[in-house]
């Protein structure tokens, strides 16, 4: 096993949130217990012994399997069956670790989790396999930061994430993905095929997913949120920034089978460069889904001429007490807000990063607050060179 | 992997019938060889099901299990006084009034003037004297199966021309009539060209005789060219009530500067599909493209746009409004396209649906795919149910429940068909939605 200062090295030289290296370290009052999983195997946890007098498990998925099959075989593979897809099933087929939380019941996950996925090896394709439980009444914050450095080839990240809440369970999951996205010809970078979904199982439960998507050359990503149980509740916050050559096609599926379920959906696009971020999500009432409520709002931002931002919704009403409504917008930076910062003594770059951080507001604020300032700089970083 | 692919019956009956079919159908050797490219194509794509994108929601393949022999031509013309009482109030505003009777022009029934400004004609005659084969072909005919059947088979339809810097009066009602007892197909394509910098409006109605049979397929095909500074109103009502698969489509080519308003109604038939394709080709165009649909009982109402803005500094906007009842499934897909190059684009859609029954569907699909900065596009969509609210202040007023429902949903419809410019033709629709609602809603009321 590694130590954990030289697992921390490349968190430092990326976009994990260094500054909060302490916290991490549990030097400080805020505790975030950490799964470190390399090139799909997890060399380091953190903190297990002050989360089992919780009775919080988190261990990586193969110490799970390990000691506490009953729960890996009852949860595993019931909300991403195995012929899901495509990259499911090769996932499904090949992974080898991951990361297991089990919250028991009336437990309120006393510290943010987070796993910090690498990929370091070259030529290799990354296949964990995260699974998060919350029992009755438990709460849990999850983290997931995503590096890798610079490579010719592309690699393969396919990952399965499977979340469950039981009844009054709620489970927050953030995301910051900064894969590796390819030089300024777009040769190299991650591809990011990765299945996310949470199944609300019980009454009254809430799955919120938030992401910040800066990496990966192609990202095909939408984290889902399956509203089974009677009065549950989905949430999606979306930042995916696109540069350089990056191809992005994200979003969200947001599934009302329950009674009174109600979703948001609020996604900011930023396309910069020669890239393509598209926003593609779908929005279901089934049958006797009565009372479903969503609201969906995806804005797009365009920096640059040769650059795309597509919206594609999928709207599926199904009983007439569901009531949905979806917006949406495409636009650039006006040219009189730049005038307006340049004006006051920015320069072109830090007029548009103050504009696209203002414009992205709404879900930076979702994010933990161990994650928000990091992230604004990261978005700062991806869009360098795009203006001017 | 390969697989072979079945044909279902349908298919192979749309296929094979046009060997005999070929020497009724109009039109020169040109002609015939649009028409047998289109049958190719018709052939590779087969009727569109779930699994193509564009046609999602709508499963034609399942929903047209069998393809109905041509209209024999033999059904006996009505009066003109039965022409006027079907049109109801499309009759009530002065129009030159062009009519197809199973998709066959009608000259007695037709009150055409030929002055100079305006040109009707019948498609069947053109295609007979010069042959212009052009008529026929259609872009998008390799692959949307059902604009290659209309290619394939159309057999009449009106041509209307009018000449530059002239502005009509009066509209061009072309009205289709169903009037065969039996269950037939009509197909028909109609051609509307208008010069540069000229006004006119021409309306669409598809209406039956009380004696047609309730099952049919009709397949009509608008080619519309609007040139340099020209100003089209375009309406189309279909009211086929009837439980017949009724599929159209208008494909929209917009000169410089020129000016395009749309206006679809849709009611009582058990399914149609009205995709409006609009191509700008020139600059400083504008588009509007509006309309309501209503659907009972298990009917289907499919609304499909697609706006390419292929050129810089056009204006789109597009407002459909839907109201749902019983079984009814409604369709709304719009595509807006922003090119590359297409910059100070401005673009604007909204659709809206009330569900007034529990089993009632509403799919939508507003779609934006932008290539180019300096644009401003938005879209919305919404789905609810008549807000309980607002009938109980209506009926805290004194009002009665039924009459408090379609005053209501008329309102809602009214904002889409305030969209018509011309104010007779307004009116009709009007009164035409009024009609159906209030009736719907009494009906709903007693049961």
């Amino acid at each position: 096993m590694k130590s954990i200062p030289s697992c921390w090295q490349p968190m430092q030289s990326l976009a994990f949130p260094c500054s909060e290296q302490e916290v991490l370290a549990g030097v400080q009052g805020a505790k975030v217990a950490v799964d470190a999983v390399f090139d799909s195997v997890s060399v380091v946890t953190t903190f297990k012994e002050e989360l089992a007098k919780a009775g919080v498990i988190f261990c990586s998925i193969s110490e799970a399997v390990r000691e506490h099959p009953e729960l890996v075989q009852k949860y595993l593979g019931s909300v991403v069956p195995q012929a899901d897809n495509f990259y499911a099933a090769l996932n499904s087929a090949v992974f080898t670790d991951g990361s297991f939380v089990y919250v028991p019941e009336g437990v309120r996950c006393p510290m943010e989790l987070s796993t910090y996925f690498r990929i370091n090896e070259k030529q290799t394709g990354q296949f964990e396999r995260t699974l998060i439980i919350a029992d009755k009444g438990a709460y849990v914050s999850y983290l997931e930061g995503c590096t890798a450095p610079m490579r010719d080839e592309h690699q393969l990240h396919a990952a399965v994430v499977e979340l469950i809440a039981l009844d009054d369970a709620e489970i927050k999951y953030s995301t910051v993905q900064n894969w590796y996205p390819g030089d300024k010809q777009g040769k190299g970078g991650i591809y990011n095929f990765v299945t996310k979904r949470g199944d609300c199982r019980g009454r009254n439960s809430k799955i919120s997913w938030t992401q910040v998507e800066t990496g990966s050359a192609i990202t095909w990503k939408y984290p889902s949120c399956i509203l089974r149980g009677d009065n549950s509740c989905g949430e999606f916050y979306s930042i995916a920034v696109s540069n350089g050559w990056q191809q992005v096609d994200s979003g969200t599926k947001m599934i009302h089978l329950g009674k009174n379920t109600t979703s948001r959906i609020i996604s900011k696009g930023i396309a910069a460069g020669f890239s393509q971020n598209t926003y593609r999500g779908l929005v279901s009432a089934h049958r006797k889904a009565t009372g479903a409520r969503n609201f969906t709002n995806c804005d797009s931002l365009l920096i640059g001429d040769r650059c795309g931002a597509h919206t594609v919704p999928y709207i599926e009403a199904k009983n007439s007490t569901a009531h949905f409504e979806h917006e949406a917008t495409t636009s650039k930076i006006s040219d009189d807000t730049l005038f307006y910062c340049r004006q006051r003594g920015l320069s072109e770059e830090e007029a548009v990063a103050l504009v696209v951080n203002g414009f992205v507001r709404d879900v930076l604020q979702k994010l933990p607050m161990e994650f928000m300032a990091e992230t604004q700089k990261l978005i700062g970083i991806s869009l360098e060179g795009s203006v001017g | 992997m390969n697989v072979a692919i079945m044909k279902t019956k349908a298919e192979q009956a749309l296929s094979e019938a046009f060997a005999s079919r070929a020497g009724e159908l109009p039109g020169g050797e040109a002609a015939a060889k649009v028409r047998l490219e289109a049958l190719g194509h018709f052939g590779a794509l087969g009727l569109p099901h779930r699994r193509v994108e564009e046609w999602k929601y709508t499963d034609l393949r399942n929903a047209m299990k069998e393809a109905l022999p041509p209209a024999s031509g033999k059904a006996s013309l009505p009066s003109n006084a039965e022409v006027i009482s079907v049109l109801g109030p499309l009759a009530t505003f002065a129009a030159h009034r062009v009519v197809f009777v199973d998709g066959k022009f009608a000259p007695d029934l037709s009150d055409l003037v030929a002055d100079g400004a305006v040109t009707v004609s019948s498609l069947a005659t053109v295609l007979a004297s010069d042959g212009d084969a052009e008529l026929l072909a259609a872009a998008g005919s390799e692959s949307n199966a059902v604009v290659a059947l209309n290619s394939a088979y159309a057999t009449d339809g009106a041509v209307i021309d009018i000449a530059a810097e002239v502005t009509l009066d009066r509209p061009v009602l072309v009205v289709h009539l169903r009037a065969d007892g039996n269950a037939v197909t009509t197909t028909v394509r109609n051609i509307v060209r208008i010069g540069e910098a000229s006004e006119a409006t021409v309306v669409e109605a598809f209406v039956k005789l009380p004696g047609a049979a309730t099952d049919y397929r009709c397949n009509t095909l608008t080619k519309v060219a609007v040139g340099k500074g020209a100003k089209l109103s375009h309406v189309k009502a279909t009211l086929e009530a009837g439980a017949g698969i009724h599929l159209a489509n208008w494909l929209v080519d917009l000169d410089a500067k020129a000016n395009y308003r749309a206006f679809h109604l849709t009611a009582g038939t058990g399914l149609a599909r009205n995709e409006l394709v609009i191509t700008f080709a020139g600059e400083e165009s504008e588009i509007d493209l509006s309309g309501i649909f209503i659907a009972r009982h298990g009917e289907h109402v499919d609304t499909t746009l697609v706006v390419d803005h292929a050129v810089p500094r056009c204006i789109s906007r597009e407002l459909f409004k839907g109201v749902l009842d019983d079984h009814a499934r409604g369709v709304f897909q719009g595509k807006v396209i922003v090119r590359q190059d297409a910059q100070k684009t401005d673009g604007k859609q909204m659709a809206q649906v009330l569900m007034l029954s529990p089993d009632c569907e509403f799919d939508s699909k507003p779609e934006l795919e932008i290539y180019a900065d300096d644009v401003v596009c938005g879209h919305g969509s919404t789905s609810a149910d008549l807000d309980e609210d607002l009938v109980f202040y209506c009926r805290s007023r004194g009002i009665p429940l039924a009459q408090a429902r379609a005053l209501l949903i008329e309102s809602f419809v009214g904002e889409a068909i305030e969209k018509v410019e011309r104010e007779d033709v307004r009116d009709a629709l009007a009164d035409i939605a009024r009609e159906w609602l209030h009736r719907a809603a009494a009906e709903k009321v007693a049961a």
